[in-house]
C-alpha cells in the first residue's frame, strides 16, 4: 500500500499518545515507561507516530510540503515499531507501515538524507551497508574451516550480515556463532565474499528497490547453493529474510532462523551442552528486529465493512501484526540454561522493548541520537541490577558499546553467542 | 499566521531556540485530534503559529507576558488528547506543550497529597503513590491524561469517583500563571507554605479556577498542583502479564490484588439494578463502581476479533438465561484488614440479595474479575476503535439517580432513532441502558453517562451525530431542564457550539459572571477561549435568539 | 429616610433602630472595635433581600449579613464601617425540604442546628455538626464559614457539607449555585428528581466556593442545601488518653487514612473538661482528673449492617491503637466516651461550653497538617509561659478536615472578662500567638478580626485576585466592607 492509502489511519489517529509510551498495563517504573526514543529525545509531537499520521494527512491535503523539517522528523526515528504495538493495543491502524511508506515516497521524490545517500551508494557499489569493500566481506571468517557455498554445498547457510562482516570488533561474535554450529556438527557454510546485503536496512531508509533487488539476488544465490536453511546472527537480517521478503512477495523458499533459534534447538536436542558456570547478573535486550519486527508478515486483501451500525470491520477479517509472534522466549530460554547466570528482566521487554538506538538508519545519519537511545537502555539495565546487557544483534551490540564508551558506562555488553561460548 | 520576527525572537529568548518551533510540518501535528471533524469539518483545527516547550513556571510566565505585549493568543496542554486542548480561536496563537514539566515534586504520604507538574499522568502518579499505600482517582480519558488536566482544567469522570471524588474537589493547591503572566499561588502556597489547602484566606479562589469543568486552557496555565490522595489497599507493585503468544491487550493481573475484592452482581431488571446501585453506593463500601458498562470478558485485540467474539457469545449464551450486562454492576471493595473486607462483602451481598441479584458464574470468573479490577481502577484505555470516534452526548448532568434515570430513558428514545437508522453503533439488544457514575458515595449525586459512537468519516453517520447533538443542545428542547449540555466543557467548542450564549439565560445567567471573570483574568484576551467563554458574543446573535451549532470553520492560516 | 425605604421592603416592624438593639449589634465577645450600625433590617425572603441589596447599591450603604443569634465571638458581625445596616436573616427559618433518600436538607439562614437535627431525625438523618456549637448558631452561618465538622472521613472538601445555595450577590442579582441553577423553580426541579445535591458549577465556575469563607462579602445566602448523614442506629465511642500529643497524632493518621470511624478529633484535657463539666467547679475537678490529651473516636452504626459496621471498626481501631501502645477505653479518669458522644449530636447545652469555665474565651484557630500540631502547641505554650498566661487555661482542639489532608487547630484562651488583667493578658497572647502561628506556617484560612492583617500580609497574590473577584460580585463594595481584604 502506498502512503496515500493509509488515509483511513491518518483520519483515525485520535492523538491518544499511547504511541509515546509502552502500554500502560506493562508500566512498572515511571522512569522507564516511555516507548518511543524519537519522541523522548526530540519532544515535539511530530516525532511520535501520531505526529507522522498528522504530517501525512497534511501532506495529502497539500497543507505542507516535504521539506527539511519533514525529513528530519521522518528520519530521526529508529523505525523500531514500539509505537506500532502500543498504538495497536487500542487501534486497528498501522503507524509503522505508514512511516515506511513515507520514507519510500521521500526516496522516490528524491528527498534524500545525505548520510543515507552515502550508505546507499556504498551498497550499490559494494553490496554492503558499511561503506566497505566487497572484497573484504568474508574476512571475518578467515581461518575457520568452513565451507564456502559458492563452491561447496551445505544444508545451512550462515549469513553474517553487513555489520558482522565489516565491524572488526564484532568478528569474534560472528565467528563464535559459526563455530558453535560447526562444533555441534551442523552442515553449515558461508557465502564468503559473495555474501550480499539482505537489503532490509536500505528498505527501512526508503529504498524499496534495493530490497527487491537483493531479495531476488539472495533467492537465486541460495537456490544455486542448494541450502535448505538460513541461519543468521543478525536480527536485522533475520527480519528482512523472514518478514520483508515475504511482505514484497519474495519469500525465500528455505527455513529462516535466527541463530538463537538454532542454538536453542541444539541445546534442547542435547547437541550443545551448557555446563560451565557464568557468574554474571545479566539482562536481555530484545532486538526490535528479532522481537516485534521479526513477527511473520500477514498478507491480507479485502475491504472495510461495517456491522452493528457503525463498527468498522474487515471482510475477510484482517489480522494485524501486533508484535505478538516475535522471537522473545527463545533467547531467554538459552540464558536461563546457562549455569550460574543471574537473569533479570528490564522494565521494557519483548513487544514493548526500548530500542538500542541503531535502527532505521539513525546510526548512520544521527549517531548522537543513536548513542543517546542506547545509553537510556543502559540506564535501565543498571536500574534492574544488571552488570551486563545481552543482546542478539550486532547493531544493538555496536550501539551499546558506543553508548557505553561515550557515557563512560561500565556496563558489559554481550551478544548471547558470547555467553553461550563462555558456558561451554 | 506566522509570528513576526520580533514576536518569535521574544519568545525564543525565553525558552531557547531548541524549545520553540513554527515549522508548518511540526505545527500541523498540534491541531489534529479526534472530534475535530465533528466540529470543524476537518481533522485539523487552526494551525498554531508556534509551539513552545517551556521548562518551568517562570518561562511560562515570561512567555505569557510576551503574548500580552504582542497580542498573541495562547493555550497550554499536557497530553493534548482532547480537541479542546489544542483548539485555537485564531491562528495568531501559540501552544505551550508542557511535556518538559514532568516531575512528581512531592508525595506527602501522611497528609495524603502529591504535588505534581502538568505532564505527570494519572497512571504514573498511581504507580508512585501505590508505593506509599496511596491512590489517585482517574477520569475517563485513559492513562496518559495529566493529573493537573483532570483535577484543575478539564471535565471528566470515572468509576473511582465514588471513592476518590473529582471535578476539582481534590485540589489542595495550585500555582497558576494567569493570562497576564502574573503567578498566583492559592491558599497556603501563596506564603510559600506546604500546599495543603487552596482555600483562602477568606473565600476560595478555587471557585474561579474551575467549576464543573475547567477552563480548558482558557484562563492561563496551571504549572503545579497539589492533589489529594486516597488509600490504596493493594501492594506497592504489581504486574499485569499475558501468556506468550497472546496479544498485549490480554495482559492482566493474575488475580484481584490483595486488599481488594471484586463482585459482579446481576439483577432481574433495570429498576432493581438501579435501586441496588444506589444502596451499594450509599453503603460507603466501594472503591470503584460501574453500572452495565464494564464487562469481565476479555477485550479482543481488534474490531474483527471483537466482532467474531460477539457472534460466538450470541450463539453460546442464551439471552433468556437472564445474564444481562446492562443489569449487572461491577463493584470493587477494599480494606486495610480482613475484617473490613468481610464487613464490606457482607454488605454487598445483603444488598444484592435484597434486590434479587445473583452472581452469575460467567461474570464472576476469577480472571474476569481481575481484568475488571484493572480496567475499572486504572484504565481500559480509550475505546475509539469501534467506529473511530464517540460523542459524549447530551448534558450528562450530575444529580440524583432518579433524575439521571429519567434523562437517560428520555435521551435513549432520541438516540434509538439514529441507531435504528444505522448511524450509530448499536448493540442491537433494544435494552434500556441507564448508567451513572457515583460521586463520593453518592453523597453529592452522580454523573449521568450517555455516549453515542459514530464514524466521523462516514457522511451519514457524521450528519446523524450532528443532528442528534442539535436536538439535545437546542435550548428550547425538553432536555433544557437537566443542566447545561456538553458536560460543562467536553463537547463544547464555543465558536461552534455557542453553549454559553444559548444556555446562560436559562441557567441564572451564569455566563454573565463567567464572562466577567474571563475579562478580569485576561484583560487583553490572550488566553484562548474556544473551550471557555468568548469575551463577547458574536453580534449576529440578537438577544433571545438561539444559535445552534455551526459546524465547520473559517480558518485563515 | 433610609429606614423609610427599608420599611417599604420589609414592613415597619422589621426595621429596627432602637439604641439597645443597635448597641447589641455594634460589638461582640471578640476584641473587635465597636462600630454602631445604622439600623437592623430583618427580611423575610429572597425578594426582600434583593430589594435591600439594590437599595444599598443605590445609596452606597454597607450591609452586614447575619444569620446566627448572639452571642457572636469573631468580629465578623460587627460592622467594619460606620453607617452600616445589619441584615438579620434570622426570620428566614424554614427547613424547606428534607430528602431522606438522597440525604439532602434545604434550609434557610435562620435555622439552627437544634432545629435541623430534630427535623432530620424524623427522616433517619442527622446533620454534620461542628463541635458543640452554641444554641443560636445558624447552620448556614456555620457551613458558609467553613466551620470544621467532627466527621473528617465524610469531609471530602473544605466546603462540605455545603451543596447548593441561593444567593443574592452584591449587585442584587439572584443566583442559584450548582445543580440548583436552571429554568425551573426548585419545586419543579424536585418533581423531575433534581434535588439540589450536586455542588459543581454551573459551568466553569464553582460559585459556592466564592460565597463560602467570604464572611458575607460576596453575597447574601438565602438558602442552602446540605449533605446529611444517616442517623446511627447504634454507636460506640472510645477515648484514647495520652500524656503527650505526639502519639495521638501518630494514631489519628491511621483511621483517617482508611476513613475508619465517624467522629474523630483530639482535645486537651481542659477542653474535654469544658465540654463535660456543667460549671466552673466541675470543670476544674474534671480538668484535674482527665489526662492531658485525649483522642475521641466514634463508630457509627448505619446502613444495612450497622452492628457489624460498628464492631469491625472498633476492633480495627483498637488494633491500630495497640500498635502505638495506646489504650482506648470507654471510660477514662474524669470522662466517659458515651457522655461526650451524646454531646456531639446537638448544640452545646447552655451555657455555651466555651464560656462555662471562666465566662470569656478567645479562640485562635488556623489550618495546618496534623504532624505540625505538636510544634504549634509547644509554641503557644512557650509564649503563654513568657507572657504569664496560665497554661492550664488554654484549651486545645485538633480537628482533622478534608479527610485528614489538613486539620483545624484551635487554641481556646479562657479568661474572666470581668478581670482587666486577664483580658489584657488574653489580648496580648492572642496577638502574639497569632503572629507566632503564622510565622510557623499556620494558615488563617478564615481570617476573622485581627487575623486578616496577619493572613493577608502573606497573601499578596490572593489579595489582588480576591479584590478583582469582589469587584465583579459586589462592585460598589456594599457587602460587609472592612472584612477580609476589603
Amino acid at each position: 500500500m502506498a502512503w496515500q492509502d493509509y488515509v483511513h489511519d491518518m483520519q483515525r489517529c485520535t492523538r491518544c499518545s499511547y504511541c509515546k509510551w509502552i502500554p500502560y498495563r506493562y508500566m512498572r517504573n515511571t522512569d522507564f515507561a516511555q516507548g518511543c526514543p524519537s519522541l523522548s529525545r526530540y519532544l515535539w509531537h511530530a516525532y511520535a507516530a501520531s505526529g507522522k499520521f498528522n504530517m501525512a494527512y497534511s501532506l495529502l491535503q497539500n497543507r505542507i510540503e516535504i521539506d527539511d523539517t519533514f525529513l528530519d522528523v521522518l528520519y530521526k526515528c529508529n523505525m523500531d515499531g514500539s509505537c506500532d504495538i502500543s498504538c495497536k493495543v487500542q487501534q486497528d491502524i498501522e503507524p509503522l507501515q505508514l512511516m515506511q511508506e513515507l520514507r519510500i515516497k521521500c526516496v522516490e521524490d528524491g528527498q534524500l538524507i545525505p548520510a543515507h545517500m552515502l550508505v546507499i551508494e556504498g551498497l550499490r557499489k559494494e553490496d554492503n551497508m558499511m561503506q566497505s569493500s566487497k572484497a573484504d566481506r568474508g574476512k571475518w571468517a578467515e581461518g575457520l574451516k568452513v565451507k564456502n557455498l559458492t563452491g561447496e554445498s551445505a544444508e545451512v547457510v550462515y549469513h553474517a550480515g553487513c555489520r558482522y562482516s565489516f565491524d572488526q570488533e564484532l568478528w569474534p561474535v560472528a565467528r563464535g556463532g559459526l563455530q558453535l554450529l560447526m562444533n555441534a556438527g551442523v552442515d553449515v557454510g558461508i557465502m564468503g565474499t559473495d555474501e550480499a546485503c539482505c537489503g532490509g536496512r536500505a528498505y527501512e531508509l526508503g529504498y524499496a528497490g534495493e530490497l527487491t533487488k537483493y531479495a531476488e539476488h539472495q533467492m537465486e544465490a541460495f537456490r544455486t547453493a542448494g541450502v535448505k536453511m538460513l541461519v543468521t546472527p543478525c536480527s536485522d537480517c533475520y527480519a528482512c529474510f523472514k518478514v520483508l521478503y515475504d511482505k514484497i512477495g519474495k519469500k525465500l523458499g528455505i527455513e529462516v532462523l535466527h541463530i538463537t533459534q538454532y542454538l536453542d534447538r541444539l541445546i534442547k536436542e542435547g547437541k550443545l551442552k551448557l555446563t560451565k558456570k557464568v557468574p554474571l547478573t545479566v539482562t536481555y535486550h530484545d532486538p526490535c528486529h528479532l522481537g516485534r519486527l521479526g513477527e511473520p508478515w500477514i498478507h491480507w486483501q479485502g475491504k472495510e465493512t461495517k456491522v452493528m451500525g457503525q463498527m468498522i470491520i474487515h471482510d475477510p477479517p484482517k489480522k494485524f501484526r501486533r508484535g505478538t509472534n516475535g522471537v522473545y522466549e527463545t533467547p531467554r530460554d538459552i540464558l536461563k540454561n546457562i549455569p550460574g547466570l543471574n537473569f533479570v528482566e528490564m522494565y521494557r521487554i519483548k513487544e514493548y522493548s526500548w530500542c538500542c538506538g541503531a535502527g532505521g538508519g539513525v546510526i548512520d545519519a544521527y549517531p548522537d541520537f543513536a548513542t543517546w537511545t542506547g545509553s537510556e537502555r543502559l540506564k535501565e539495565a543498571r536500574a534492574v541490577g544488571a552488570r551486563a546487557i545481552v543482546t542478539a544483534c550486532p547493531w544493538c551490540k555496536r550501539n551499546f558499546l558506543d553508548a557505553a564508551k561515550e557515557t563512560g558506562d561500565n556496563m558489559e555488553v554481550y551478544d548471547i553467542i558470547e555467553l553461550v561460548q563462555k558456558a561451554i | 499566521m506566522k509570528l513576526s520576527r520580533e514576536e518569535y525572537q521574544a519568545l525564543e529568548n525565553i525558552v531557547g531556540p531548541e524549545y520553540i518551533n513554527q515549522e508548518p510540518v511540526i505545527m500541523d501535528t498540534y491541531n489534529q485530534v479526534w472530534g475535530n471533524k465533528f466540529f470543524f469539518d476537518e481533522k485539523h483545527s487552526v494551525r498554531p503559529a508556534a509551539v513552545l516547550l517551556p521548562a518551568n513556571t517562570e518561562e511560562v510566565s515570561a512567555a505569557v507576558k510576551v503574548c500580552n505585549k504582542y497580542g498573541i493568543l495562547f493555550k497550554a496542554f499536557s497530553s493534548g488528547f482532547e480537541y479542546l486542548s489544542l483548539s485555537l480561536v485564531h491562528s495568531k496563537g501559540i501552544l505551550f506543550d508542557l511535556r518538559r514539566m514532568n516531575r512528581i515534586i512531592e508525595i506527602d504520604a501522611r497528609n495524603m497529597r502529591a504535588v505534581v507538574e502538568p505532564y505527570i499522568s494519572i497512571y504514573r502518579l498511581q504507580l508512585e503513590a501505590a508505593k506509599y499505600g496511596l491512590f489517585t482517582g482517574r477520569i475517563g480519558v485513559g492513562y496518559s491524561a495529566g493529573i493537573i488536566a483532570a483535577e484543575c482544567c478539564h471535565h471528566g469522570c470515572q468509576h473511582t469517583m465514588v471513592f476518590t471524588s473529582g471535578y476539582g474537589r481534590n485540589v489542595l493547591g495550585v500555582e497558576w500563571v494567569l493570562p497576564t503572566g502574573e503567578i498566583l499561588r492559592m491558599g497556603t502556597a501563596d506564603s510559600g507554605g506546604d500546599m495543603f489547602s487552596a482555600d483562602g484566606p477568606g473565600f476560595s479562589l478555587r471557585g474561579i479556577l474551575r467549576g464543573r469543568t475547567g477552563a480548558n486552557g482558557g484562563h492561563g496555565v496551571i504549572t503545579k498542583a497539589s492533589v489529594k490522595l486516597y488509600p490504596w489497599y493493594g501492594p506497592a507493585e504489581w504486574e499485569q502479564k499475558k501468556k506468550p503468544g497472546e496479544p498485549l491487550c490480554f495482559g492482566q493481573l493474575d488475580s484481584v490484588l490483595d486488599g481488594y475484592r471484586v463482585f459482579v452482581p446481576s439483577f432481574p431488571d433495570l429498576d432493581k439494578t438501579l435501586e441496588a446501585s444506589e444502596d451499594l453506593c450509599r453503603a460507603e463500601i466501594l472503591c470503584a463502581f460501574g453500572i452495565g458498562i464494564i464487562g469481565t470478558t476479555q477485550m479482543q485485540e481488534g474490531n474483527d476479533e471483537e466482532w467474531a467474539m460477539m457472534q460466538k457469545m450470541t450463539r453460546n449464551i442464551d439471552p433468556a438465561g437472564g445474564m444481562s450486562i446492562a443489569n449487572s454492576v461491577v463493584a470493587v471493595i477494599g480494606g486495610q484488614s480482613t475484617r473490613e473486607l468481610e464487613y464490606k462483602e457482607k454488605c454487598l451481598r445483603a444488598i444484592t440479595e435484597k434486590w434479587g441479584g445473583r452472581f452469575s458464574p460467567i461474570l464472576n470468573e476469577p480472571r474476569g474479575l481481575a481484568r475488571a479490577f484493572a480496567d475499572i481502577m486504572w484504565s481500559n484505555g480509550v475505546n475509539l476503535r469501534s467506529t473511530g470516534d464517540f460523542l459524549p452526548s447530551s448534558s450528562s448532568p450530575d444529580g440524583s439517580p432518579a433524575m439521571l434515570k429519567k434523562l437517560a430513558l428520555q435521551e435513549g428514545e432520541v438516540k434509538k432513532r439514529y441507531e435504528e437508522a444505522g448511524a450509530f453503533l448499536t448493540m442491537g439488544s433494544g435494552m434500556r441502558m441507564v448508567s451513572w457514575r457515583p460521586e463520593e458515595n453518592l453523597s453529592i449525586g452522580a454523573q449521568g453517562i450517555s455516549t453515542a459512537q459514530y464514524d466521523p468519516y462516514d457522511p451519514v453517520s457524521l450528519k446523524a451525530a450532528r443532528d442528534f447533538i442539535d436536538e439535545l443542545f437546542d435550548p428550547r428542547s425538553p432536555f433544557n431542564r437537566y443542566g447545561v449540555p456538553s458536560r460543562g466543557g467536553c463537547l463544547q467548542i464555543e465558536p461552534v457550539t455557542h453553549i454559553h450564549q444559548n444556555w446562560g439565560p436559562l441557567y441564572d445567567n451564569y455566563d454573565k459572571w463567567l464572562r466577567q471573570i474571563k475579562k478580569m483574568l485576561d484583560p487583553n484576551t490572550v488566553g484562548d477561549w474556544t473551550a471557555y467563554i468568548p469575551p463577547e458574543y458574536p453580534d449576529y446573535a440578537k438577544e433571545g435568539d438561539y444559535v445552534l451549532p455551526s459546524y465547520g470553520k473559517d480558518e485563515r492560516l | 429616610m433610609a429606614e423609610k425605604e427599608l420599611v417599604k421592603i420589609t414592613g415597619g416592624s422589621n426595621v429596627i433602630y432602637k439604641p439597645g438593639v443597635l448597641e447589641e449589634y455594634s460589638q461582640d465577645s471578640s476584641f473587635t472595635p465597636k462600630v454602631k450600625p445604622r439600623c437592623v433590617v430583618r427580611p423575610a425572603n429572597v425578594a426582600e433581600v434583593q430589594e435591600i441589596v439594590k437599595w444599598a447599591n443605590e445609596t452606597r450603604t454597607p450591609l452586614v449579613p447575619i444569620s446566627s443569634g448572639a452571642p457572636h465571638f469573631r468580629g465578623d458581625t460587627v460592622p467594619g464601617t460606620a453607617g452600616a445596616v445589619i441584615v438579620d436573616l434570622s426570620r428566614m427559618k424554614k427547613i424547606i425540604r428534607v430528602d431522606a433518600k438522597n440525604k439532602v436538607a434545604m434550609v434557610e439562614p435562620g435555622v439552627t442546628f437544634g432545629e435541623l437535627q430534630t427535623e432530620l431525625a424524623k427522616s433517619g438523618l442527622c446533620a454534620y455538626m461542628p463541635l458543640a456549637p452554641r444554641q443560636t448558631k445558624s447552620v448556614i452561618g456555620s457551613v458558609l464559614e467553613r466551620e470544621p465538622i467532627t466527621m473528617p472521613s465524610h469531609h471530602w472538601d473544605s466546603t462540605d457539607p455545603l451543596l447548593c445555595a441561593e444567593v443574592v450577590f452584591g449587585t442584587g442579582d439572584k443566583f442559584r449555585t450548582g445543580e440548583a441553577s436552571g429554568p425551573d423553580t426548585v419545586e419543579e426541579q424536585w418533581e423531575m428528581g433534581r434535588v439540589q445535591m450536586n455542588p459543581f458549577g454551573h459551568s466553569h465556575v464553582d460559585f459556592q466556593r466564592l460565597i463560602a469563607g467570604a464572611q458575607g462579602t460576596i453575597g447574601i445566602v438565602t438558602w442552602t442545601s446540605l449533605k446529611c448523614c444517616y442517623l446511627s442506629r447504634l454507636s460506640r465511642a472510645l477515648l484514647v488518653p495520652s500524656a503527650s500529643l505526639e502519639p495521638l497524632i501518630d494514631l489519628i493518621y491511621r483511621p483517617l487514612k482508611f476513613r475508619l470511624g465517624g467522629k474523630l478529633f483530639i482535645l486537651n484535657g481542659l477542653n474535654l473538661a469544658c465540654l463535660l463539666g456543667k460549671n466552673p467547679k466541675e470543670i476544674q475537678e474534671l480538668k484535674n482528673s482527665i489526662p492531658p490529651w485525649v483522642l475521641f473516636v466514634s463508630f457509627e452504626g448505619y446502613g444495612v449492617l450497622p452492628e457489624e459496621k460498628v464492631a469491625y471498626e472498633e476492633v480495627d481501631f483498637r488494633v491500630m491503637a495497640r500498635s502505638f501502645n495506646l489504650m482506648p477505653a470507654n471510660e477514662i479518669p474524669g470522662a466517659s466516651a458515651d457522655d461526650l458522644l451524646r454531646l456531639l449530636s446537638q448544640p452545646s447545652p447552655e451555657p455555651y461550653w466555651k464560656t462555662r469555665f471562666k465566662g470569656g474565651v478567645q479562640d485562635i484557630f488556623f489550618l495546618t497538617t496534623l504532624d505540625k500540631t505538636p510544634d504549634f502547641t509547644a509554641a503557644i505554650a512557650d509564649l503563654a509561659r513568657q507572657q504569664n498566661f496560665p497554661l492550664e487555661n488554654i484549651g486545645v482542639y485538633i480537628q482533622p478536615i478534608v479527610q485528614g489532608t489538613s486539620c483545624h487547630c484551635e487554641f481556646n484562651l479562657y479568661y474572666n472578662p470581668a478581670k482587666n488583667s486577664e483580658v489584657e493578658a488574653t489580648r496580648k497572647l492572642i496577638s502574639l500567638g497569632s503572629e507566632k502561628i503564622a510565622a510557623l506556617g499556620g494558615f488563617f484560612s478564615r481570617p476573622y478580626g485581627a487575623w486578616k492583617d496577619i493572613a493577608y500580609r502573606r497573601a499578596g497574590g490572593t489579595i489582588n485576585m480576591q479584590k478583582k473577584v469582589k469587584d465583579i460580585f459586589d462592585p460598589n463594595g456594599v457587602l460587609n466592607p472592612g472584612k477580609l481584604c476589603f
